[in-house]
């Protein structure tokens, strides 16, 4: 069995867990179809309900006072128990800031191995392997979990698509799972989460993303390309030309010596493509290329990619994207 | 407060990657290292704690020889002393095998308050943090923006996702993991170089029984499947045909 | 503003072969005559020492040999023995092996190494004998009191690009010393400005530059067996242009693939980094590396001039050691030994004078006998005319050195030479008329297989600087807009082998130079081959510049 941990914010599933869910199947059809169930800690709200109507497998609820605002204590303790009485093969979660913050814990403390930031399967039902960055990047890892299962494994994010779930049309059954924690033994205390202004750009964090390059030629033409963005819903950036010229603030430059970004769209306009440019984006999930000289190394890294004048291509996707 | 700081060397920034002939680790030969970014931080915020409350700061790696490099750097930056496990299997080590080897060397030192970045810039596992304290059997709080001390407890600001932050208060002694950022590196001086020679490095035997709990079969450089579809046609065209292949190949849209 | 002071004895600005081996020496003395110990610091603007470090590299290890006697024990980085050597000329499509290798381009005895990993080596050494190597402090200013160096002043950390104090601004360090030996290499900063103050090169000929670009490459190792080294002159430079390529074959087929141009060609269309890309396209370079990947670039000049451009290196409190100071024998290819046999001899006439209490001009004097008493002369002296000799093309040259072999050097009058950029035409005088397109002459177009782009080859220096802070490349630049696109069609856009130079033309002004700082490989070239010397290179903050590991 494997066996997901969902995560939720006040009830409410994220995009991840989805993924995660994904993820899962397809780790089961490799393993010759285990079945995949899912763990929902702290559960309020329709998130239990959700998931079990999507027909996916088993989905258990812990249920306690203490799992109502997440601390790593007591999801660890309340999970040890779970993952022990439940003996899934793999347990598996999203790679996000909050798995990062217990998950590391609860394998340490069963002394079970943990993969993380996981991108993709491989191996063979025997030895299934997994693929995860490492060295910023440069490099893709095949890692083989070693010793007894459960084996926990994170995915990260975006690497698999929420929307490629099999659901089924038997809703699953739903169990509560009481587990007692001891509020004593939770040390740590948390305040209500808050939002804060940005201090700064955080292209990271963008799902979409425009970038400029020189092939946009002056400061002047600039909103050719801002109106892309705002019809794609994008974050602007920039090839380093640009941020060096002034004409778009430096934290808003792409690649060496700027952030380097992965987001699922990325377009770049009239951007020639140097490697201090290409290691900034290449790990983006789509690439779209406009520039006028059909041999610039962006096409390289692009999936789609369109020879010509982006002052009469971009004007033109921007007129089709309003259509709708 | 006696803090310690774990420390790792990574490859530089600019490093780019070799492969060993086995491809299960890097060329090791030709990379020039430095201090993984996010410990940097974690020590600039030890060094800052240690100026407002007092006390030690620590250094601890679990590394092999070379790290040393990094060690009197953190020295010559201002922490106290450094605590080197040292052990060639070291260099590749899981994150299970690194915090335990830390834990094991750090536990008789009873340290107030551990930190470590949130992450390193080689295996990136973002576990050993965590572990570590599992090890020491104390609290943790991970992706730290901001470190408050008052009456022996933490107020920490933990970075959630999108923008979205919340404070968390924990008993001390406690374990960290430090957020790129938190605070602005000071930068090495001749005086703390020259300070840095007098300071101890306590090397300290690898403890026995760890166990790896993964192992590396394969490392590649990132392999890019996909295949450059190029759109053509007049502008028109080839804008409303790329719209469509967002929508329906890529659905980005 | 609170700057701190650092007193020693002697200060040694710049880690390479020939600053480490100075402080090393001093060390030596130390041990062998007793007495209170002379207090030593190693200045070094890298990250870790090496790290800016390049050349081909083969070591005649004469010097080593007498500073590291158990240098093998001692686990000295000798990459291959060299096992032969090899000499062609090249035409376009051909190449034509020298029957006879020239008695100066004989290698039996030297060692293929990386001089990366020479350095750091010798850097261990040196921390081992407890001497301060700092590395990651530049020397900005030269500290003078007077008519005597009194030490030197580090660059202030923590700038911004306009200029202003970041929150972690840390002011540069007056580090005083009784003698200062300047080890700053092939055009360095200070010794430039010592040069300036102390009119060092009075009565001396002019100092004369090349530019070397180097890649490392990974082929098969069958193509040229280990300890192979191979030089070549002839196309794809001109006759009047100095310059030639090589080829130096490491174990577990590493190639190291470079090529060096005189800076003094008269073409203002001449780009180096394309001579070098033409090079590789030889089909004999090309039959070598066809099918391997390119793992590290970079580019350093060198100093050319020989015996007759080496300045006064000794001055009240100061002395001048290794590439500063234009030792190297172009002749041989030569300097990684002049470096550390200099730098020697530095150190005992520092040790001497602090010894003795007269660090003036006349107690470091010693330095200048010591050096014509010594190999350094002998190995200079007789080649002193065969560098100004290519100045009449490379037939003439040629001959010369020919000529020069049989004579042992014995010459009516020494041949003179002109500082390099001043020898440039500008472009209707070289051309006739203005050309159409100010393309490099004979440009081709990077393949991104044998061939790269400028912009490319930064990456694989592995260059990275602070970005924001003030421009480390001072620049008047009013000659751009004015009058160097008519006269010289920017060369600068071309000499620079890492596109820090950029012309940008703007629809509503004219065409402006921006200078993309951070590409900068430290290589000096620009600062050398202005044609109206308006460029001067500074050090930027500590620690950026380029990670040659393995170079």
């Amino acid at each position: 069995m494997i066996l997901v941990i969902a995560e939720h914010r006040q009830g409410e599933l994220n995009r991840a867990t989805w993924e995660t869910v994904v993820a899962a199947q397809l780790l089961a059809e490799r393993l010759g179809g285990l079945p995949v169930n899912v763990a929902v800690p702290g559960a309020t709200g329709s998130a239990a309900q959700e998931l079990a109507a999507a027909g996916i497998g088993d989905v258990v609820t812990l249920v306690d006072p203490a799992l109502e605002a997440y601390t790593p204590d007591a999801y660890v303790m309340a999970l040890t128990g779970v993952v022990a009485s439940m003996s899934p093969r793999f347990v598996v979660l999203p790679h996000t800031y909050q798995a990062r913050d217990f998950v590391p814990a609860l394998a340490a403390r069963l002394n079970k191995p943990l993969i993380t930031d996981v991108t993709a399967i491989a191996g063979t039902a025997d030895a299934p392997t997994f693929l995860r960055p490492m060295f910023q990047g440069k490099l893709a890892a095949q890692v083989r979990p070693m010793g007894e299962p459960p084996c926990f494994v994170t995915f990260q994010l975006g690497a698999f698509r929420a929307d490629q779930v099999k659901k089924s049309s038997t809703q699953s059954s739903v169990t509560n799972l009481a587990v007692t924690i001891a509020r004593s033994a939770i040390r740590q205390v948390p305040e209500v989460p808050f939002q804060e202004a940005q201090r700064a750009v955080d292209l990271s964090q963008a799902a979409r993303i425009v970038a400029v390059g020189r092939g946009i030629k002056s400061k002047e033409q600039l909103p050719v390309a801002e109106s892309l963005a705002k019809a794609l819903g994008a974050e602007i950036a920039a090839s380093r030309p640009i941020c060096d010229s002034g004409w778009l603030p430096m934290e808003r430059q792409i690649g060496s010596s700027g952030q380097t970004v992965a987001p699922k769209l990325y377009l770049a306009l009239g951007i020639s493509g140097a490697i201090q440019h290409l290691v900034g984006m290449k790990g983006s999930r789509t690439i779209v290329a406009i520039n006028k000289d059909a041999d610039a190394p962006i096409f390289e890294v692009a999936d789609y990619g369109i020879v010509g004048d982006l002052f009469e291509i971009v004007p033109a996707i921007v007129a089709e994207l309003e259509k709708k | 407060m006696k803090i310690a700081v774990c420390i790792k060397q990574v490859p530089t920034r600019e490093w780019q990657p070799r492969l060993r002939d086995d491809k299960t680790w890097i060329r090791e030969q030709d990379v020039s290292y430095e201090m993984n970014e996010p410990d940097a931080y974690a020590l600039e915020e030890a060094l800052r704690l240690r100026e407002k409350h007092g006390g030690e700061v620590v250094v601890c790696s679990a590394a092999p020889a070379r790290v040393q490099q990094i060690l009197r750097e953190a020295l010559a930056r201002g922490a106290d002393r450094a605590l080197h496990v040292e052990d060639d299997a070291l260099a590749a080590a899981d994150a299970c095998v690194t915090a335990g080897a830390l834990a094991a060397a750090m536990a008789e030192e009873k340290f107030d308050l551990v930190l470590t970045g949130l992450q390193s810039d080689d295996q990136g596992h973002a576990q050993t943090g965590v572990i570590l304290a599992e090890r020491l059997g104390i609290p943790h709080s991970t992706i730290i923006m901001e470190v408050q001390v008052e009456d022996g407890r933490l107020r920490v600001k933990r970075e959630l996702e999108g923008g979205w932050f919340q404070w968390i208060a924990m008993p001390l002694p406690a374990l960290l993991t430090i957020q790129s950022g938190i605070n602005q590196l000071r930068y090495a001086t001749l005086k703390g170089i020259m300070a840095a020679k007098k300071k101890e490095i306590r090397t300290v035997p690898l403890a026995a029984g760890l166990q790896r709990t993964q192992q590396i079969v394969a490392l590649a450089m990132p392999s890019r499947a996909k295949q450059t579809q190029m759109i053509g046609g007049a502008a028109s065209e080839a804008a409303k045909e790329l719209v469509r292949r967002l929508r329906e190949e890529a659905r980005v849209l | 503003m609170n700057r701190d002071t650092l007193d020693v004895d002697v200060l040694i600005v710049g880690g390479g072969p020939a600053g480490l081996s100075a402080a090393l020496r001093l060390a030596q003395l130390q041990k062998q005559r007793g007495g209170d110990p002379v207090s030593v610091a190693v200045l070094e603007k890298a990250r870790d020492a090496g790290a800016h470090i390049l050349s081909g590299a083969i070591l005649d290890p004469s010097a080593l040999h007498e500073l590291v006697p158990d240098f093998r024990q001692k686990g000295a980085p000798l990459v291959a023995d060299v096992r032969r050597d090899r000499v062609y000329f090249f035409t376009e499509k051909n190449s034509l092996r020298f029957p006879v290798v020239p008695p100066p381009l004989r290698n039996h005895g030297n060692f293929i190494i990386s001089l990366n990993a020479f350095v750091k080596w010798l850097a261990g050494s040196v921390e081992a004998e407890g001497i301060d190597v700092f590395a990651g402090f530049a020397g900005r200013d030269v500290l003078i009191e007077g008519d005597r160096v009194i030490g030197v002043r580090t660059g202030d950390r923590g700038v911004d690009k306009h200029g202003e104090r970041k929150a972690a601004f840390e002011p540069g360090v007056d580090i005083r010393a009784k003698v200062t030996i300047f080890c700053d290499g092939v055009r360095g900063n200070l010794t430039k400005e010592l040069l300036r103050r102390f009119q060092l090169g009075r009565g001396r000929q002019p100092e004369q530059f090349a530019i070397g670009i180097k890649e490392l490459w990974e082929v098969q190792p069958d193509r040229v067996e280990a300890g192979t080294v191979i030089h070549s002159m002839g196309y794809p430079l001109r006759h009047d242009e100095f310059g030639g390529g090589f080829i130096y074959a490491m174990p577990e087929g590493r190639l190291s693939v470079g090529f060096v141009a005189g800076l003094d060609y008269q073409d203002p269309l001449f780009d180096p980094h394309m001579a070098f890309n033409r090079f590789k396209k030889h089909p004999f370079v090309a039959k070598l590396i066809d099918g391997g990947q390119m793992i590290r670039y970079g580019a350093k000049a060198l100093p050319e001039g020989g015996w007759n451009t080496i300045p006064r290196p000794y001055m009240n409190g100061a002395l001048i050691a290794g590439d500063a100071a234009s030792f190297l024998n172009s002749m041989r290819l030569k300097g990684i030994h002049l470096a550390m046999r200099t730098g020697m001899l530095a150190a005992e006439s520092a040790f001497d004078a602090v010894r003795s209490g007269d660090t003036s001009a006349a107690g470091l004097a010693s330095y200048q006998e010591k050096i014509e008493t010594s190999g350094v002369k002998t190995e200079l002296y007789p080649v002193r005319n065969v560098h100004q000799a290519f100045g009449y093309g490379l037939f003439a040259g040629l001959a010369f050195a020919g000529v020069n072999l049989l004579t042992r050097g014995r010459w009516p009058e020494d041949l003179h030479g002109h500082p390099g950029h001043e020898r440039m035409k500008t472009l209707t005088w070289y051309y006739g008329s203005k050309p159409a397109s100010l393309a490099p002459s004979h440009a081709l177009s990077a393949d991104r297989r044998l061939t790269f782009d400028k912009l490319t080859n930064v990456h694989y220096s592995g260059t990275a600087h602070d970005e924001d802070q003030p421009s480390h490349l001072l620049v008047h630049t009013e000659v751009c807009g004015s009058i160097c696109g008519a006269e010289y069609g920017h060369p600068c856009t071309r000499f620079c082998p890492a596109n820090v130079y950029e012309i940008v033309h703007e629809t509503t002004s004219g065409p402006r130079l921006q200078i993309n700082a951070s590409n900068c490989v430290h290589c000096k070239t620009c600062d050398i081959m202005d044609p109206y010397a308006v460029i001067t290179w500074v050090p930027p903050e500590g620690g950026g510049g380029p990670q040659y590991n393995g170079m």
